[in-house]
């Protein structure tokens, strides 16, 4: 049961390669948090360094207070899941779970209980004398779950541990992780690349891209009002729509026109535009596929454009549609809201006339950031991003040439 | 398929085992041969241990007289002291140089420092230049640290184990094809590096483990050229295979060619048990099932 604190970490490899910038970030007690983006973002690395399988190259991280930087692994009460289970393939099932336990010199009559306790919440009792290499892989997988759970210990790490699995068997490992979360109460920290299980499974979701953090947020928080560009596109399935379009400010009124069409903004997104004091000018307007509308004929606010596939999803429809000017527009069309006809009615080439409301408007500038985001919080971010580059500018302006050079001429070879 | 089709289908099959069967035979015969070539000489030397009618070498390998005798006269001559000198020599060394080597193997596997590179090409290019080159230097050393002649063993034992860390290629090598994420989930679960090698790292290394024992258990059991040199001569720090060699000279063969034999068998036992008793883990792989797959 702990918080833990990232200040300012940094990881840089050994090339030069940044991998992880300035990290700030505190994670409560309790909670759940998702670090999620795409391959190559940093999460991964960011997970180890908790852990401590990798060293911080600068910042400082504190579990419960206390900073853990120069501890091993061992040292920091943490349990962990591999992405590829890493079972002791040379153990039982049995003895893969107790090997924490039998390394802290716990009676073996406790170990027994604590196995045989985590293996039945676990369902997999009647596999304990087995060996790792005659197990599925949802069965591996909570092996190295139950390995974690039985060291009742602060922190609880995973490193996407669902993506080795099949689809189905994922859904339902997803379902049993939010009831052991429920069950083991303690801070978990969850890495992954699937923004569904990030939105599942977090109280906050850390999105993240080459090393930077875009945002963090709640699942609706990230959902509904997404700093940038990238966070819009990265929640959501299939993403969000973008459209190259100018907002226009005319008095305390905005107008969007999307493909010649006239919408006005209203609401509430109207009024944080005007906190924002945001003037006319090019934008990029996101609207989610599940938020457009389908219209039966034309009408003043309606798009028109033509419908090349649609992919029927069972609840739903995804229709992916062309406008006149070549844009490509996603709609998600629950099933139940056609009748059969009008279901069968679309075609490709059909002409379909959709919309949207300013309720489900998300408004990007020019540099990607959302204009609804406060002005403080762009401006932190651009000092920092414009700090960073000069950062890796000097870094590699001083990077230590000479032991290259001595190695060289002591071996004779040169790189 | 129509009865033609099924017939010629047949022939095929048939044909097909029957040029199987035909290059079988033909492997076996082979083998059979050169097994056969290979054991002719270790034959001998048993069959000429038991003989007992004549103690020089024969035209024949059939013993007229069969007999415990040359055994029984190995107790008369230093070979038994020999043969305790080389029997600790080899454990000892294969005992320390295994430890070393896997802890080397391990280092340079898992740890990633600065001059990790340049170290394994130095002891790759230092290994390539030929042991006896060093003899003269090392014989020095040796001999001014007072460990020759009759102190030779523990100068022998020495200089086997001084320079076992650079034979970590093979065994680094299998410890590279372990996922290191068992490493991490161990590290994570408690254990330090040292408990990572031990625990989980070796059961899995099984195979390589005993390859490491075996080989450091036979270099200094077949020993010869620097056990001689450091020796200089002195029964009490001879090992069985320099102690022997005397045997053979030229005045001395005739006394005791069956009692070399003889001395040879047992020489060559306890490496015989070694590898039957051995062997199995050679084949057994370890590895299934410890990542996804």
């Amino acid at each position: 049961m702990a918080a833990i604190s990232l200040k300012g970490v940094k990881k840089i490899y050994d090339n030069k390669v940044v991998a992880v910038h300035d990290f700030d970030l505190d994670i409560k007690d309790k909670e759940f948090v998702v670090f999620v983006g795409p391959s190559g973002c940093g999460k991964s690395t960011t997970l180890r360094m908790i852990a401590g399988l990798e060293d911080i190259s600068e910042g400082t991280i504190s579990i419960d207070g206390v900073v853990v930087n120069d501890l091993q692994p061992k040292d920091r009460d943490i349990a962990m899941v591999f992405q590829n289970y890493a079972l002791y393939p040379h153990m039982t099932v049995y003895d893969n779970i107790a090997f924490s336990l039998r390394l802290k010199k716990v009676p073996e009559d406790e170990v027994y209980e604590k196995v045989t306790n985590a293996a039945e919440i676990l369902g997999i009792t009647q596999y304990l004398m087995r060996k790792p290499r005659a197990l599925s892989g949802g069965q591996r997988q909570r092996v190295a779950i139950g390995r974690a759970m039985v060291r009742n210990s602060k922190v609880f790490l995973m490193d996407e541990p669902l993506s080795n699995l099949d689809a189905k068997l994922r859904n339902q490992m997803r379902a049993e992780i939010i009831l052991l979360r429920q069950k083991l109460d303690t801070t978990f920290v969850y890495v992954t690349h699937d923004q569904t299980e990030a939105m599942t499974l977090g109280d906050r979701i850390v999105i993240m891209q080459d090393g930077y953090i875009e945002q963090v947020g709640t699942p609706t928080e990230v959902f509904d009002m997404p700093a940038n560009k990238f966070v819009a596109e990265f929640i959501g399935a299939p993403k969000m729509n973008m459209i190259d379009t100018r907002l226009t400010r005319m008095g305390d009124s905005y107008m969007v026109s999307p493909f010649g069409v006239n919408l006005f903004v209203e609401g509430e997104k109207k009024n944080l535009l005007l906190k924002n004091d945001v003037q006319t000018q090019k934008i990029t307007l996101g609207v989610r596929p599940e938020h457009m509308t389908l219209l039966p004929a034309p009408a003043p606010d309606a798009i028109p454009c033509t419908l090349q596939v649609n992919e029927m999803m069972g609840s739903e429809l995804h229709l992916h549609a062309v406008t006149e000017d070549g844009s490509r527009l996603i709609a998600r069309v629950p099933t139940l809201s056609l009748t059969l006809a009008q279901r069968e009615s679309l075609k490709a080439g059909k002409t379909l006339y959709l919309t949207f409301d300013s309720r489900v408007m998300h408004f990007f500038g020019e540099d990607g950031v959302s204009l609804l985001s406060d002005a403080d919080y762009r401006r932190q971010l651009e000092i920092k991003k414009e700090n960073q580059k000069q950062e890796i500018i000097d870094a590699l302006a001083s990077s230590d040439k000479s032991y290259n050079e001595i190695m060289s001429f002591l071996l004779g070879t040169k790189k | 398929m129509s009865d033609v089709k099924v017939q010629k289908a047949m022939k095929q099959h048939m044909g097909l085992t029957a040029s199987r069967r035909i290059s079988n035979t033909a492997i076996y015969i082979v083998l059979t041969i050169m097994s056969v070539i290979w054991l002719i000489p270790f034959v001998c030397i048993v069959l000429q241990s038991f003989r007992v009618e004549s103690t020089w070498q024969v035209g024949y390998v059939i013993p007229r007289q069969w007999g415990w005798d040359n055994y029984v006269n190995l107790a008369k001559t230093d070979f038994w002291r020999w043969y305790t000198n080389t029997f600790i020599l080899a454990i000892l060394t294969a005992a320390l140089q295994t430890i070393i080597v896997l802890c080397m193997s391990y280092t340079l596997s898992r740890f990633r420092f600065k001059m990790r590179k340049p170290l394994m090409k130095l002891m790759l290019v230092l290994g390539l230049f030929p042991g006896m080159m060093t003899m003269i230097i090392l014989y020095r050393v040796l001999a001014d640290l007072g460990l020759t002649q009759k102190n030779s063993i523990p100068g022998l034992l020495l200089v086997y184990v001084a320079s076992s860390g650079m034979g970590y290629y093979v065994s680094k090598g299998f410890f590279d094809t372990i996922s290191k994420s068992l490493d991490e989930a161990a590290r994570v679960d408690g254990a330090n590096r040292f408990k990572v090698l031990v625990k989980i790292i070796l059961p899995m290394s099984k195979p390589i483990v005993i390859y490491t024992v075996l080989t450091a258990f036979m270099g200094p059991w077949g020993d010869f050229v620097f056990a001689r040199y450091i020796s200089m001569g002195t029964s009490a720090g001879k090992n069985v295979a320099v102690g022997m060699y005397d045997w053979l000279s030229q005045d001395q063969i005739g006394k005791n060619y069956t009692m070399f034999c003889a001395g040879g068998v047992l020489v060559a036992l306890p490496v015989t048990l070694l590898f039957l008793f051995l062997q199995r883990y050679y084949v057994e792989g370890v590895t299934n099932g410890a990542v996804k797959g």
